[in-house]
Protein backbone atom coordinates (compact mmCIF):
# COMPACT_ATOMS: atom_id res chain seq x y z
CA UNK A 1 0.00 0.00 0.00
CA UNK A 2 2.91 2.17 1.08
CA UNK A 3 5.57 0.85 -0.58
CA UNK A 4 6.32 3.72 -2.91
CA UNK A 5 6.26 6.12 -0.08
CA UNK A 6 9.14 7.32 2.22
CA UNK A 7 7.09 5.12 5.46
CA UNK A 8 6.32 1.88 2.97
CA UNK A 9 10.09 1.99 2.84
CA UNK A 10 11.65 2.23 6.11
CA UNK A 11 8.74 -0.35 7.13
CA UNK A 12 10.01 -2.60 4.42
CA UNK A 13 13.47 -2.41 5.24
CA UNK A 14 13.21 -3.07 8.60
CA UNK A 15 10.83 -6.03 7.84
CA UNK A 16 13.39 -7.17 5.70
CA UNK A 17 16.50 -7.03 8.33
CA UNK A 18 14.17 -8.66 10.98
CA UNK A 19 13.13 -11.31 9.28
CA UNK A 20 17.26 -11.97 8.45
CA UNK A 21 17.69 -11.70 12.33
CA UNK A 22 15.31 -14.33 13.05
CA UNK A 23 16.99 -16.51 10.35
CA UNK A 24 20.09 -15.83 11.71
CA UNK A 25 18.49 -16.61 15.05
CA UNK A 26 17.68 -19.95 13.71
CA UNK A 27 21.50 -20.57 12.63
CA UNK A 28 22.80 -19.63 15.93
CA UNK A 29 20.64 -22.25 17.46
CA UNK A 30 21.34 -24.88 15.03
CA UNK A 31 25.13 -23.84 16.07
CA UNK A 32 25.05 -23.80 19.52
CA UNK A 33 23.01 -27.07 19.30
CA UNK A 34 25.27 -28.83 17.59
CA UNK A 35 28.60 -27.47 19.35
CA UNK A 36 29.92 -31.04 20.33
CA UNK A 37 29.00 -32.62 16.78
CA UNK A 38 32.16 -33.84 15.47
CA UNK A 39 32.49 -32.01 12.25
CA UNK A 40 30.22 -29.93 11.77
CA UNK A 41 31.06 -26.35 10.45
CA UNK A 42 29.05 -23.63 11.87
CA UNK A 43 27.01 -21.35 9.31
CA UNK A 44 26.77 -17.84 9.00
CA UNK A 45 23.77 -14.94 7.57
CA UNK A 46 25.47 -12.66 4.61
CA UNK A 47 22.51 -9.86 4.44
CA UNK A 48 23.32 -6.29 5.91
CA UNK A 49 26.58 -5.62 4.52
CA UNK A 50 25.05 -6.26 1.05
CA UNK A 51 21.87 -4.54 1.51
CA UNK A 52 23.92 -1.40 2.62
CA UNK A 53 25.99 -1.40 -0.56
CA UNK A 54 22.59 -1.67 -2.79
CA UNK A 55 20.83 1.12 -0.63
CA UNK A 56 24.01 3.32 -1.27
CA UNK A 57 24.47 2.27 -5.12
CA UNK A 58 20.64 3.87 -5.02
CA UNK A 59 21.56 7.43 -3.25
CA UNK A 60 24.90 7.32 -5.55
CA UNK A 61 25.08 9.76 -8.88
CA UNK A 62 27.27 7.81 -12.04
CA UNK A 63 30.67 10.33 -11.37
CA UNK A 64 31.34 9.52 -14.86
CA UNK A 65 29.33 9.33 -17.96
CA UNK A 66 30.33 6.53 -20.02
CA UNK A 67 29.54 6.35 -23.26
CA UNK A 68 28.15 2.63 -23.63
CA UNK A 69 27.67 2.13 -27.73
CA UNK A 70 27.31 -1.43 -27.41
CA UNK A 71 24.75 -3.46 -25.07
CA UNK A 72 27.16 -5.42 -24.14
CA UNK A 73 29.42 -3.05 -22.78
CA UNK A 74 29.32 -3.31 -18.61
CA UNK A 75 28.05 0.30 -16.86
CA UNK A 76 30.35 1.78 -14.11
CA UNK A 77 27.65 2.18 -12.25
CA UNK A 78 24.52 0.25 -11.63
CA UNK A 79 21.96 0.56 -9.34
CA UNK A 80 20.79 -2.33 -7.49
CA UNK A 81 17.02 -2.45 -6.12
CA UNK A 82 17.52 -3.40 -2.05
CA UNK A 83 14.38 -5.85 -2.94
CA UNK A 84 16.73 -8.10 -4.97
CA UNK A 85 18.41 -8.58 -1.67
CA UNK A 86 18.37 -11.94 -0.23
CA UNK A 87 19.99 -13.10 2.85
CA UNK A 88 22.54 -16.02 1.94
CA UNK A 89 23.72 -18.43 4.43
CA UNK A 90 27.47 -18.90 4.03
CA UNK A 91 29.40 -22.07 5.93
CA UNK A 92 32.18 -21.53 7.67
CA UNK A 93 33.85 -24.75 6.12
CA UNK A 94 38.19 -23.90 6.01
CA UNK A 95 38.67 -23.39 10.01
CA UNK A 96 38.55 -25.89 12.87
CA UNK A 97 38.59 -25.13 16.44
CA UNK A 98 38.56 -28.56 18.05
CA UNK A 99 40.36 -31.60 17.27
CA UNK A 100 37.08 -33.27 15.82
CA UNK A 101 36.82 -31.03 13.23
CA UNK A 102 34.10 -28.72 14.61
CA UNK A 103 34.56 -25.01 14.93
CA UNK A 104 31.90 -24.22 17.01
CA UNK A 105 32.95 -21.82 19.02
CA UNK A 106 30.12 -21.37 22.22
CA UNK A 107 31.75 -18.00 23.34
CA UNK A 108 31.39 -16.17 19.90
CA UNK A 109 28.18 -17.96 19.04
CA UNK A 110 26.48 -16.41 22.43
CA UNK A 111 27.89 -13.12 21.59
CA UNK A 112 26.30 -13.39 18.29
CA UNK A 113 23.39 -14.44 19.93
CA UNK A 114 22.82 -11.62 22.05
CA UNK A 115 24.03 -9.09 19.55
CA UNK A 116 21.54 -10.47 17.34
CA UNK A 117 18.93 -10.50 19.79
CA UNK A 118 19.68 -6.61 20.39
CA UNK A 119 19.36 -5.77 16.99
CA UNK A 120 15.78 -7.20 16.62
CA UNK A 121 14.63 -5.51 19.82
CA UNK A 122 15.98 -2.15 18.22
CA UNK A 123 14.23 -2.76 14.77
CA UNK A 124 11.20 -3.48 16.65
CA UNK A 125 11.31 -0.57 18.81
CA UNK A 126 11.68 1.08 14.83
CA UNK A 127 9.03 -0.33 13.44
CA UNK A 128 7.12 0.92 16.70
CA UNK A 129 8.22 4.23 16.65
CA UNK A 130 7.29 4.51 12.65
CA UNK A 131 3.69 3.37 13.43
CA UNK A 132 3.34 6.03 16.08
CA UNK A 133 4.59 8.86 14.23
CA UNK A 134 1.78 7.90 11.77
CA UNK A 135 -1.01 7.60 14.88
CA UNK A 136 0.26 11.18 15.89
CA UNK A 137 -0.44 12.68 12.39
CA UNK A 138 -3.84 10.67 12.01
CA UNK A 139 -5.52 11.71 15.45
CA UNK B 1 11.26 -22.53 8.82
CA UNK B 2 8.84 -22.50 11.05
CA UNK B 3 8.08 -19.72 13.71
CA UNK B 4 9.60 -21.13 16.95
CA UNK B 5 12.27 -23.39 14.96
CA UNK B 6 14.73 -22.03 16.61
CA UNK B 7 13.50 -22.35 20.15
CA UNK B 8 13.18 -26.37 18.79
CA UNK B 9 16.34 -26.34 17.92
CA UNK B 10 17.87 -24.95 21.10
CA UNK B 11 15.61 -27.85 22.42
CA UNK B 12 17.14 -30.56 20.86
CA UNK B 13 20.85 -29.27 21.84
CA UNK B 14 19.37 -29.25 25.69
CA UNK B 15 17.84 -32.78 25.32
CA UNK B 16 20.86 -33.95 23.84
CA UNK B 17 23.16 -32.40 26.76
CA UNK B 18 21.16 -33.82 28.87
CA UNK B 19 21.53 -37.09 27.92
CA UNK B 20 25.10 -36.54 27.86
CA UNK B 21 25.43 -35.33 31.38
CA UNK B 22 23.11 -39.06 32.37
CA UNK B 23 25.24 -41.01 30.55
CA UNK B 24 28.47 -39.41 32.35
CA UNK B 25 26.75 -40.10 35.49
CA UNK B 26 26.33 -43.42 35.00
CA UNK B 27 29.81 -43.53 33.79
CA UNK B 28 31.24 -42.25 36.98
CA UNK B 29 28.71 -44.24 39.45
CA UNK B 30 29.87 -47.54 37.59
CA UNK B 31 34.04 -46.85 37.72
CA UNK B 32 34.61 -49.40 39.77
CA UNK B 33 32.18 -52.00 38.66
CA UNK B 34 33.84 -55.36 37.71
CA UNK B 35 30.40 -57.68 36.95
CA UNK B 36 28.56 -57.08 34.38
CA UNK B 37 24.92 -59.05 32.95
CA UNK B 38 27.64 -59.39 29.36
CA UNK B 39 30.58 -60.38 31.31
CA UNK B 40 33.67 -58.80 32.06
CA UNK B 41 34.13 -54.89 33.69
CA UNK B 42 31.77 -52.18 32.92
CA UNK B 43 32.89 -50.13 29.84
CA UNK B 44 32.09 -46.63 29.93
CA UNK B 45 29.39 -45.00 26.93
CA UNK B 46 29.91 -42.64 24.85
CA UNK B 47 27.02 -40.10 23.46
CA UNK B 48 27.34 -39.80 19.17
CA UNK B 49 25.88 -36.86 18.02
CA UNK B 50 24.71 -36.12 14.28
CA UNK B 51 23.11 -32.98 13.49
CA UNK B 52 19.24 -33.76 12.63
CA UNK B 53 19.49 -32.31 8.78
CA UNK B 54 23.21 -33.36 7.05
CA UNK B 55 24.52 -30.75 5.36
CA UNK B 56 26.69 -32.20 2.10
CA UNK B 57 30.45 -32.06 2.68
CA UNK B 58 30.68 -28.71 0.50
CA UNK B 59 33.92 -27.06 -0.33
CA UNK B 60 32.90 -23.88 -0.67
CA UNK B 61 30.78 -21.35 1.63
CA UNK B 62 27.88 -21.09 -0.76
CA UNK B 63 25.84 -24.36 -0.83
CA UNK B 64 24.29 -24.29 -4.37
CA UNK B 65 20.18 -24.57 -3.99
CA UNK B 66 19.53 -27.83 -5.10
CA UNK B 67 21.84 -29.40 -2.60
CA UNK B 68 20.48 -27.42 0.32
CA UNK B 69 18.93 -29.46 3.08
CA UNK B 70 18.10 -25.13 4.86
CA UNK B 71 18.35 -24.24 8.09
CA UNK B 72 19.64 -26.92 10.73
CA UNK B 73 17.07 -28.20 12.94
CA UNK B 74 19.36 -29.11 15.66
CA UNK B 75 21.19 -32.17 17.42
CA UNK B 76 20.11 -35.83 17.50
CA UNK B 77 21.55 -38.58 19.24
CA UNK B 78 22.55 -41.32 17.08
CA UNK B 79 23.80 -43.61 19.65
CA UNK B 80 24.98 -44.45 22.68
CA UNK B 81 28.01 -46.33 22.43
CA UNK B 82 30.19 -48.69 24.67
CA UNK B 83 33.67 -47.67 24.73
CA UNK B 84 35.62 -51.35 23.62
CA UNK B 85 39.21 -49.08 22.60
CA UNK B 86 40.40 -48.12 25.43
CA UNK B 87 42.56 -49.85 27.80
CA UNK B 88 40.83 -51.22 31.08
CA UNK B 89 42.39 -50.38 34.07
CA UNK B 90 44.34 -53.15 36.13
CA UNK B 91 44.61 -53.60 39.51
CA UNK B 92 46.28 -56.72 41.37
CA UNK B 93 44.19 -57.50 43.75
CA UNK B 94 44.52 -61.71 43.89
CA UNK B 95 41.92 -62.23 46.18
CA UNK B 96 39.00 -60.33 44.82
CA UNK B 97 36.68 -63.06 43.41
CA UNK B 98 37.06 -61.41 40.21
CA UNK B 99 40.79 -61.86 39.67
CA UNK B 100 42.11 -63.56 36.45
CA UNK B 101 43.13 -66.99 37.27
CA UNK B 102 45.69 -67.98 35.29
CA UNK B 103 47.93 -66.84 32.53
CA UNK B 104 50.22 -63.87 32.44
CA UNK B 105 48.12 -61.75 34.12
CA UNK B 106 46.79 -63.76 37.05
CA UNK B 107 46.02 -61.72 40.31
CA UNK B 108 44.94 -58.54 38.32
CA UNK B 109 41.06 -57.72 38.32
CA UNK B 110 40.26 -55.72 35.30
CA UNK B 111 38.50 -52.59 36.57
CA UNK B 112 36.38 -50.49 33.93
CA UNK B 113 38.12 -47.87 31.45
CA UNK B 114 36.85 -45.27 33.43
CA UNK B 115 38.73 -42.21 33.97
CA UNK B 116 37.36 -40.15 36.36
CA UNK B 117 39.38 -37.00 34.87
CA UNK B 118 37.78 -37.45 31.25
CA UNK B 119 34.39 -37.50 32.89
CA UNK B 120 34.84 -34.27 34.80
CA UNK B 121 35.73 -32.32 32.03
CA UNK B 122 32.81 -34.11 29.59
CA UNK B 123 30.29 -33.22 32.39
CA UNK B 124 31.92 -29.54 32.65
CA UNK B 125 31.69 -29.03 28.76
CA UNK B 126 27.50 -31.10 28.51
CA UNK B 127 26.84 -28.38 31.59
CA UNK B 128 28.53 -25.63 30.10
CA UNK B 129 26.72 -26.11 26.32
CA UNK B 130 23.42 -27.06 28.39
CA UNK B 131 23.44 -23.09 29.40
CA UNK B 132 24.28 -21.93 26.04
CA UNK B 133 21.26 -23.51 24.71
CA UNK B 134 19.34 -22.44 27.47
CA UNK B 135 20.58 -18.64 26.71
CA UNK B 136 19.34 -19.14 23.10
CA UNK B 137 15.65 -20.18 24.40
CA UNK B 138 16.05 -16.85 26.46
CA UNK B 139 16.57 -14.75 23.70
CA UNK B 140 14.52 -16.26 21.25
CA UNK B 141 11.67 -15.91 23.28
CA UNK B 142 12.40 -12.37 24.23
CA UNK B 143 12.53 -11.63 20.44
CA UNK B 144 9.09 -13.09 19.32
CA UNK B 145 7.95 -11.17 22.60
CA UNK B 146 9.16 -8.00 21.03
CA UNK B 147 7.50 -8.70 18.25
CA UNK B 148 4.03 -9.08 20.14
CA UNK B 149 4.70 -5.32 21.36
CA UNK B 150 5.36 -3.55 17.84
CA UNK B 151 2.03 -2.61 17.80
CA UNK B 152 1.25 -1.76 21.07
Amino acid sequence: MFNTSGFGRQIDILQRTMDTSMLRQNVIANNIANANTPNFKRQDVNFESRLAYALQTERQEPRFQEALTNERHIPFHETLDYRDVRPRRVTDFATTAKNNGNNVDIEVESMNQLNNQLAYQMMTRSVADAFQRVNLVLR
Amino acid sequence: MGMFSSINTAASGLTAQRLRQDVISNNIANANTTRTSEGGPFRRSRVILRPRTEGPTWKSPFIPQPLDNGVGQGVRVTEVQKDMDSELRMVYDPTHPDAIQSGPRAGYVEYPNVNVVTEMVDMIDASRAYEANVAVVNGARQMFQRALEIGR
